[in-house]
């Protein structure tokens, strides 16, 4: 400089200044450094206009590195109020869209009079940057200098924007690796957490795995001690029918030891040899098809022992659920007693209901609180109601007699009240209008605190008609009876009757006589007279009592005085008893009190007894042929009478033969007379006896009930009959 | 007359009627009464076996079934004693084959009951004459 003298002093000023801001704008990086493009450039603009007193500096970023854009104006302080930013820059713009070249193009002062001169300066190595730009009033701008400042300035902004890019950059790239180091160690996080987690969760599946094993254990265990200790047989197989199991109860029932038939094909050990071609078979099946068809049911089937007896079995089979090969147990139970006790079961059912059919008894209970009513099958059929019909009361009350139904009903009210035994016959109607008499007896059984009746019903109908027959029959043998009696006895009738009347016709000869005297005998006539009239009443009185004997009628009841009866028979037998030399001896209990009965049926019972005393005494020489028939009230307030002879009498073992119908001694006897004399007895609701005396002889008994005390006795006037003397 | 009658009753033939049957015991003596003969009655032929009427009876009129010793039981017994008194039977019974037995055995007539009083009459005539007969 010292070289160039003429260099005015202002000049060198100048120079100096320029090299202060020169060595300024080349500081500038080391202020920068750190810094961001921005910083860079606020900084950079404020040194140029201060440097170059300019009135607008501005700079425009292009590809700023990962920022929005940066625009920045500067403007000179005292210039007033500055237009917008944008504004500035677009007029800017427009400016350089044109001829780059043309450089400084004057450009009008946006801001005042006149133009401006304008210096853009590029950033980068071809101004790839963006632009800065520079722009004063002043006439001279640029100055040399002022350009060299200006390109200085661009040179350093460039490359203070590169290191600020670089550094942004590389900041950026920290910050990306920063946060990839984050985000990793984030999910190496997360990835640990779910690692604990896992492992926590695999200790619990341990945990439970060794539980469960220790529970599988105890339950093999008690499994095992279940399978020892049933009282079942369990055998179990595989899918190959072999043995896998025995349990104890299997030793025991099938006589093999567990270790002699494990691995043993189950049909050549424990199934019965009639049965293991198809046991064969169906396994055969089993494993062609997988079909088994014995599974999950209870059969009946026939097994063998070690020792070859065979014997029924229930068989149950099941599948062991396991994923491995199939596999079976069996549970068997020897049921040979079980057996029996059913085919004696089925047996004595079966007997019962047949007994039941033969008998037409039916059998039922009643549950008195329920109502609940069970009947045997024979019950079902009495009734003729359906076998699946419940049985009610109602059901019941369809088939019995409507005349029948209230004592029924009174009956089961009066069971349901106390308890009390039931013994009942009623007739039933059934739907076709059939009557079935049936007969009932039924008693409580106190076993379960409820009251229940057990009883049996019999229908009893064809006994009830036959005992109807029977009465019929043996009312008409009663008459034969009595027809035949009436043939042996004509003779004696005859006699009874001709007495009378032979005293009738000496008397009245003898009146005609004593009135035809002279003079007449009228005293001894009406004396005749009256003998005569006695005769003929005794006459009448004879032919009384033989229509009341031998006519035949329908039993009547009436109240019957016994001692009067059997003097009326003895009235009418006595002449043949004289002939035959008996010598009757009546012992007639007084006040006898009357029996109610057929009258004209008991005296028949006591002729018919006097008549065997006086026949079984015919042939007696060595003894007077004494006839007691007595009379008493015995112990049990019955009446009894008795007839004892002294006669031939009967061996002791005869003595259930006597009351047959056809039993006799006699060569001319029908012996038909003890048979109906008992039935007789019978229907009087008496007993007819036969006892051999001490001594010689027998003594037949009959006992009735003395009548009842509510039995009117309308009969009194049948048991009086007017007597000779009366009429005398 | 007087006389024929006075004789008439002191000599009455006596006639005894043994008889179980009161009709009988009571109606016959009037009637044989009337008749003109002395008549003693008795309930069974103990009775009168016993009775001192034997010897004196011309005629006996007996039951045939009476309690005790029969008619016929008690014929056999007079003839065992030897003394024949004319016996006419009668019976309230109607077994006609009695008859011819009967006087077969001696009996002078068997008379059934009811009977007539001349059928008696005339039993009565037969048996005076055959009691003159062995009175002879």
């Amino acid at each position: 400089m010292e070289v160039q003298p003429d260099l005015a002093s202002g000049e060198v000023k100048h120079l100096q200044r320029c090299i202060n801001d020169l060595i300024g704008l080349l500081a500038l990086p080391a202020i920068w450094s750190g810094g961001d493009p921005s910083q860079v450039l606020h900084t950079l603009l404020d040194a140029l206009m201060r440097m170059l007193r300019l009135d607008l500096a501005s700079v425009s970023l292009t590809d700023p590195v990962g920022e929005s854009p940066v625009e920045i104006v500067r403007i000179a302080e005292q210039r007033g109020p500055m237009p917008p930013a944008h504004e500035i820059c677009e007029a800017l713009s427009q400016c350089f869209k044109n001829d780059s070249r043309k450089w400084p193009p004057p450009l009008r002062n946006l801001m005042g009079e006149g133009d401006v001169s304008i210096v853009p300066l590029s950033l980068g190595l071809h101004g790839e940057l963006g632009v800065i730009v520079a722009a004063a009033e002043r006439a001279d701008f640029p100055r040399q200098t002022e350009a060299l400042l200006l390109s200085a300035a661009a040179n350093q902004a460039s490359i203070g924007l590169q290191e600020a890019r670089l550094l942004s950059y590389q900041r950026r790239v920290a910050s990306e690796l920063d946060q990839q180091v984050v985000q990793r160690t984030a999910e190496l996080a997360t990835t640990n957490e779910e690692l604990m987690k896992e492992v926590a969760e695999r200790r619990l599946v341990e945990e439970r795995l060794r539980q469960e094993e220790r529970e599988l254990k105890r339950s093999e265990v008690r499994k095992a001690a279940i399978v020892d200790s049933a009282l079942d047989c369990i055998v179990t197989i595989d899918h190959e029918g072999c043995i896998t199991e025995f349990n104890p109860a299997a030793e025991h029932t099938f006589g093999y030891r567990r270790d002699e038939v494990l691995g043993k094909h189950l049909a050549d050990s424990i199934i019965s040899p009639s049965l293991r071609e198809k046991h064969r078979q169906g396994f055969a099946r089993y494993l062609a098809t997988g079909e088994v068809r014995v599974l999950g049911k209870r059969i009946e089937m026939t097994a063998v022992r070690a020792d070859g007896r065979e014997f029924p079995v229930e068989l149950a089979i099941t599948r062991i659920p396991w994923d491995g090969p199939p596999s079976f147990t069996g549970y068997l139970r020897d049921i040979t007693e079980r057996k029996r006790a059913e085919q004696e079961l089925q047996r004595s059912e079966a007997f019962l209901a047949e007994a039941q059919h033969l008998s037409r008894i039916g059998s039922f209970s009643w549950r008195v609180a329920t109502d609940e009513i069970t009947w045997s099958e024979q019950l079902y059929r009495i009734f003729r109601i359906d076998r699946n019909a419940q049985v009610t009361f109602e059901l019941i009350g369809t088939r019995i007699h409507p005349e029948d139904l209230s004592i029924f009903q009174e009956h089961i009210e009066r069971s349901r009240r106390d308890g009390s035994d039931v013994q009942l016959e009623f007739r039933l109607r059934m739907p076709d209008g059939a009557v079935k008499y049936v007969h009932v007896v039924a008693h409580t059984r106190g076993d379960y605190g409820e009251l229940e009746y057990i009883g049996a019903v019999q229908d009893v109908t064809e006994r009830r008609c036959s005992e109807e027959a029977l009465s019929k029959a043996r009312s008409e043998l009663s008459h034969v009876a009595r027809v035949t009696s009436l043939g042996v006895l004509t003779a004696s009738i005859a006699h009874e009757v001709n007495q009378p009347l032979s005293g009738i016709v000496t008397n009245a000869s003898t009146c005609l006589r004593m009135l035809a005297a002279d003079p007449p005998n009228v005293d001894g006539a009406r004396e005749t007279a009256r003998r005569t009239i006695r005769d003929g009443n005794r006459a009448s009185e004879v032919i009384t009592r033989l229509r009341a004997l031998y006519g035949k009628k329908e039993p009547t009841i009436e109240s019957v005085d016994l001692n009067e009866a059997i003097r009326e028979v003895i009235a009418l037998s006595l002449s043949e008893l004289q002939r035959n030399r008996v010598i009757l001896r009546p012992e007639l209990a007084d006040d006898l009190p009357p029996v109610a009965g057929d009258r004209v049926q008991l005296q028949q019972v006591v002729l018919n007894l006097l008549r065997n005393a006086s026949d079984a005494m015919s042939t007696i020489d060595d003894r007077p042929r004494d006839l007691l028939i007595r009379t008493e009230l015995d112990d049990n307030d019955r009446v009894r009478l008795s007839v004892t002879d002294v006669g031939v009498g009967f061996e002791p073992q005869a003595a259930d033969g006597l009351f047959e119908a056809f039993y006799t001694t006699k060569d001319e006897g029908m012996g038909i007379g003890l048979s109906v004399s008992r039935s007789i007895i019978e229907r009087h609701h008496g007993r007819l006896w036969a006892k051999p005396n001490n001594g010689p002889g027998v003594t037949f008994s009959f006992s009735i009930p003395c009548k009842p005390e509510g039995l009117t006795s309308d009969g009194t006037r049948a048991s009086r009959l007017p007597s000779g003397a009366d009429a005398a | 007359m007087e006389l024929r009658q006075e004789r008439r009753v002191a000599e009455r033939p006596l006639v005894s009627v043994v008889d179980d049957d009161e009709s009988v015991r009571e109606s016959l003596p009037d009637l044989l009464g009337e008749f003109g003969f002395a008549a003693r009655t008795f309930l069974s032929a103990e009775e009168f076996l016993a009775s001192d009427r034997v010897d004196q009876t011309r005629c006996l009129i007996l039951d045939i079934a009476l309690p005790g010793m029969s008619g016929p039981d008690l014929q056999r017994e007079l003839k065992r004693r030897g003394q024949e008194i004319p016996i006419i039977f009668i019976t309230a019974s109607t077994d006609q084959t009695v008859r011819p037995r009967l006087l077969e055995q001696g009996a002078i007539e068997c008379l059934f009951k009811p009977f007539s009083d001349t059928a008696l009459l005339e039993a009565l005539s037969a048996a005076l004459r055959a009691d003159e007969r062995s009175a002879l």
